[in-house]
């Protein structure tokens, strides 16, 4: 490459077009484009087998792709091979080299690079001071906790300032504490280095506590790219609905105005419920859970439902309950001043208009 | 050596009377198959016809046997860097195999075994012979005009061994770096290393317990070596163990015979201990990296 006319630390931009890997029949990523601006933070998000590793393999130059491209900072990237596209990258089980001490394995790509010792001791002391493990240079990995060998990880991807950070999944190995404190400090070093973040996950906590925006995948294909709000407070279809989050989906007729339950209450519902058009017919209603509130059976505008399960949890209670037709309905409501309910009970589910969406019905 | 809580089978749930019983058959052929001959062996070289140093004086001070033993050494040094030399391209290729391609490449390895080392030693015998392919094609293509003399010599026997030995180098090796997860080359190709920096930097040092554990074992099989070199070998040029065969069979000199195993043996421990000093064992035999 040659010389930067920007500083390093700025992000380099990604455009993934019309990305496509088969291996054998099996399609793992079915023509995905997504264009990552400049020192965003973005989140692959999907189940196993979805293709988000895949996608991010192929940014790496991992995988050569089937078909598609992969253009870096305006250059096609697609054929060039990993070790010449100055990207970071950290692993899922942290690969530090077993036989390298922690500061010669933050120094490797600075040696790689041909830079002289003292500069990339240096250098690297440096790197370890920026993930909060300033001394730890002569250790071996071995003798390092997990997150201390995952920030020695992230400090070995940032040292030789690539444009673009790649994570595969880094945090999975970690408990829960460590996962949320690794969070912020990933977080940190985003906003403080400026760099591009493509960051694969399965935990969705996770992607929308980071993200600047999240890339929901499914069987290869690309479902929904929002930012975390959207993507939790208006999902563009019923997998992306279901993927994040707990939703109830309870089957209506739609007539363009009004939907009806299997039950019989009719709902008239705002034009913005639907966020792509829907036909007249069978449709979905989802609802958040934490949306729904209940009433005394019988309330006008109240659907019917009888209470299955009440599960408590300190400040919030869970309340199953099901609709005639055994559509099962769930309930998340803080457990202080509510009238309580308990098995068997009728009552009345509301929902305030706003929070109901309403999708085309989906051929599973 | 056993470290401590050896009995306890670390925390693998086996009782001490399992771990026991799992090893009695073991340590009882090795008592009575190993220990007991071999320490026969060397107290008869130290108490007949009387109690006596006097075999080992014979040993040190005739220069003939100082000279055998350096030779061989120097044999299986030379075998045992050949083997690895051949040995190191099969196997990373075996380990970067999969499928037919790796089942072929391992029968290809292990095919050797399944004829005795006697017939593949015998067939290197008709190879090297007089009249055998490779004096009719030196002759043929006008190198030498008559037949050189390649049997019975120490070539021969540094050959055949070098091919005996091979397997037992390339399957450590092969152990070694299958043993390496595919992330650490992938983490040194994103670091910026190419294909040849990330097989020097990386995967050679984390295969290194394996190709030290294979060279061990090709090495020390090599100093006690027997067929090959009293088939093939120049009979000017003895190894150890010809000599030691020599001894108890021709001479029936058994006491000077047990003589040279006890130096022998020496040698061995002083070289395994020696290296087992410098690389921890148990990485060699595929402790995880």
């Amino acid at each position: 490459m040659a010389q930067e006319a920007l500083p390093q630390t700025n992000g380099a931009s990604i455009d993934i077009r019309a990305l496509e890997k088969r291996f054998g029949n099996v399609r793992a990523v079915d023509d995905v484009s997504l264009t990552i601006e400049a020192g965003e933070f973005v989140a692959l998000l999907g189940p196993s087998g979805s293709g988000k590793s895949t996608v991010l393999m192929s940014i790496a130059g991992f995988e050569r792709p089937t078909a598609g491209k992969i253009i870096i900072d305006g250059v096609d990237c697609t054929t060039l091979p990993p070790h010449k596209r100055n990207i970071g990258m950290v692993f899922q089980h942290y690969t530090l080299f077993p036989h390298l001490s922690v500061a010669d394995n933050v120094a490797f790509p600075l040696k790689m690079r041909g830079v002289s010792r003292s500069e990339r001791r240096r250098q690297a002391e440096a790197a370890l001071e920026t993930v909060r493990l300033a001394g730890y240079g002569d250790r071996m990995p071995k003798q390092l906790s997990g997150g201390q060998q995952q920030r020695v990880a992230l400090a070995r991807a940032i040292v030789y300032r690539p444009r673009v950070l790649l994570m595969d999944e880094p945090l999975s190995a970690l408990d829960k504490n460590l996962r949320e404190e690794m969070q912020l400090e990933i977080k940190r070093l985003h906003s403080e280095l400026g760099l591009t973040v493509v960051f694969v996950t399965h935990d969705q906590g996770e992607a929308l506590t980071m993200a600047d925006r999240i890339a929901i995948l499914k069987a290869g294909k690309l479902q929904q790219v929002s930012p975390a709000r959207e993507l939790y407070e208006r999902p563009s279809n019923l997998f992306a609905a279901g993927f994040i989050g707990e939703m109830n989906m309870l089957p209506v007729e739609w007539d363009g105005q009004r939907a009806r339950l299997v039950q019989g209450e009719e709902i008239v519902l705002p034009d913005q419920a639907a966020i792509t058009p829907v036909t007249p017919g069978r449709a979905v209603l989802a609802v958040r859970p934490e949306r729904l509130s209940y009433a005394r059976a019988g309330t006008a505008g109240t659907w019917a439902a009888t209470v299955r399960d009440v599960v408590y949890a300190g400040a919030g209670t869970l309340l199953i309950t099901s609709l005639a037709d055994g559509t099962e309905v769930r309930l998340r409501i803080p457990s202080a001043g509510q009238e309580p309910v308990s098995p068997g009970d009728a009552i009345g589910l509301t929902c305030p208009p706003e929070a109901m969406l309403l999708y085309p019905q989906e051929a599973a | 050596m056993a470290a401590p809580g050896f009995l306890e089978a670390d925390g693998r749930n086996m009782s001490r009377a399992t771990v026991l019983m799992l090893m009695a058959p073991f340590f009882a052929l090795v008592i009575f198959a190993f220990l007991y001959p071999l320490a026969n062996l060397l107290s008869i070289s130290v108490l007949e016809p009387q109690p006596t140093l006097e075999h080992y004086q014979r040993v040190a001070e005739n220069p003939v046997y100082a000279r055998v033993l350096f030779r061989t050494l120097q044999i299986a040094l030379l075998v045992s860097l050949l083997s690895l030399a051949l040995s190191l391209p099969v196997a990373v290729l075996m380990a970067s195999s999969r499928g037919p391609k790796a089942i072929f490449l391992t029968a290809c390895i292990l095919l050797p075994f399944w004829s005795s080392v006697l017939v593949r030693t015998a067939a290197w015998a008709i190879l090297l012979q007089r009249n055998g392919i490779i004096n009719q094609t030196l002759q043929f293509i006008g190198i030498t005009d008559e037949p050189v003399r390649l049997l019975y010599t120490q070539g021969a026997v540094v050959v055949a061994m070098t091919h005996v030995l091979m397997p037992f180098m390339v399957l450590p090796i092969y152990g070694a770096l299958r043993n390496i997860p595919a992330d650490y080359s992938r983490a040194a190709a994103i670091c910026g290393a190419g294909p040849l920096r990330t097989f020097w930097e990386v995967t050679l040092p984390l295969a290194m317990p394996g190709i030290i554990g294979g060279f061990i074992l090709a090495f020390l099989t090599a100093l006690g070596y027997f067929i090959t070199p009293a088939l093939l070998g120049s009979p000017q040029e003895m190894m150890i163990a010809t000599l030691i065969s020599q001894q108890m069979r021709e001479n029936l000199d058994w006491p000077f015979a047990a003589a040279l195993v006890g130096v022998l043996t020496l040698i061995v421990t002083v070289i395994t201990l020696a290296f087992s000093k410098v690389f921890r064992f148990e990485r060699m035999l595929g402790g995880r990296v």
